[in-house]
């Protein structure tokens, strides 16, 4: 386990045991919220194991099948319009909560990604392709392909700023 | 990365998997804390916070979107309701975008993973994004409507 990993795991166990903290008074208090509480975070987990069966799939796969040359062509410095179309495309068409790609970013990342196209993929999550007739229902038509165009067109912008700003300094997975 | 050529595929799923166990306290965190906002800000509290104004409607809805968790459908139901109770386009479509790409919930989980200064910078633009485009959106709309 790298340095950075042990440090993300304690800071994981610290925020965990506060979180249960949190429960246990609630529970403490009688706070009648505790319960549904408690059994929407397990729905949750229950949805979550699978999406994160995929994840480590996708990140063991990343590991055996992607290397250093492939990914630095495909997602580093010089990947240009084909970098961005494969970030955009990989957020609209990632399922799950965002924390749960973190792992795979992470990975990606450590194998030369840009931020910039880290960036784009995760704003471009806003825009969910299943539930596309369902935003029309409600907002109708011309809202929904607008939000949608101007969403990605926001994450490739977030994308180029942030490939502006200086290069990160920060320790890596 | 020439030594990893010789470790096996089910050898890289061990380490992918050891990474998400390593992961799992947190994960189980952000779940419970999840949980406890899905349960104690009700759909009442939200509608409660906006006031007619654009600019102040546009930035609450951004707000309510970053605190308010859970799955994407969650965010189009209650934005239609909210619609439906008179709160603006301009707060509902802030609201849905800030939903889905910001969190404060998952904040130390990012920070933890990818790091404070790009969990930093990632957020910050997110959410000037996510007020910008819900501008345009509705902006763009009422010219076209």
């Amino acid at each position: 386990m790298s340095g950075k990993q042990r440090r993300s795991r304690w800071m994981g166990v610290r925020l965990l045991a506060l979180v249960l903290l949190l429960y246990a008074g609630l529970a403490l208090a009688g706070s009648p919220g505790v319960l549904p509480a408690l059994h929407k975070a397990l729905e949750i987990l229950k949805t979550l194991l699978p999406i994160l069966a995929v994840v480590v799939i996708i990140s063991g796969g990343i590991n055996y099948f992607l290397k250093p040359k492939a990914l630095a062509k495909h997602l580093g410095e010089e990947s240009g319009l084909r970098g961005w179309m494969i970030a955009l495309g990989a957020g609209v068409l990632s399922h799950g909560p965002m924390y749960a790609w973190y792992p795979v970013i992470a990975e990606l990342r450590r194998h030369g990604m840009r931020d910039g196209l880290v960036a784009a993929f995760f704003y471009a999550r806003a825009i969910k392709v299943p539930l596309l007739p369902m935003m029309v229902a409600y907002f109708g038509l011309d809202f929904t392909v607008l939000l949608t165009l101007l969403t990605l067109l926001a994450a490739w912008g977030q994308g180029v700023i942030m490939d502006i700003l200086p290069a990160r300094q920060e320790e890596l997975p | 990365m020439s030594g990893e050529k010789s470790v096996s595929f089910s050898g890289n799923l061990k380490q992918a998997a050891f990474s998400i166990l390593y992961m799992m306290p947190m994960i189980l965190a952000i779940i419970g804390l999840v949980g406890l906002f899905q349960s104690y800000i009700t759909e009442e509290m939200l509608a409660s916070v906006f006031n007619g104004n654009a600019v102040h409607d546009t930035l609450v809805g951004t707000l309510a979107g970053m605190v308010a968790v859970g799955q994407a459908i969650v965010s189009y139901i209650l934005g239609g309701e909210l619609l439906k109770e008179g709160v603006s386009l301009y707060a509902v479509t802030a609201f849905v975008l800030a939903w889905v790409t910001l969190g404060v919930v998952q904040l130390p989980m990012e920070a933890s993973v990818l790091g404070i200064r790009f969990t930093w910078r990632r957020n910050l633009l997110a959410f000037f994004s996510t007020i910008l485009v819900s501008v345009i959106t509705v902006k763009l709309l009422e010219l076209w409507r």
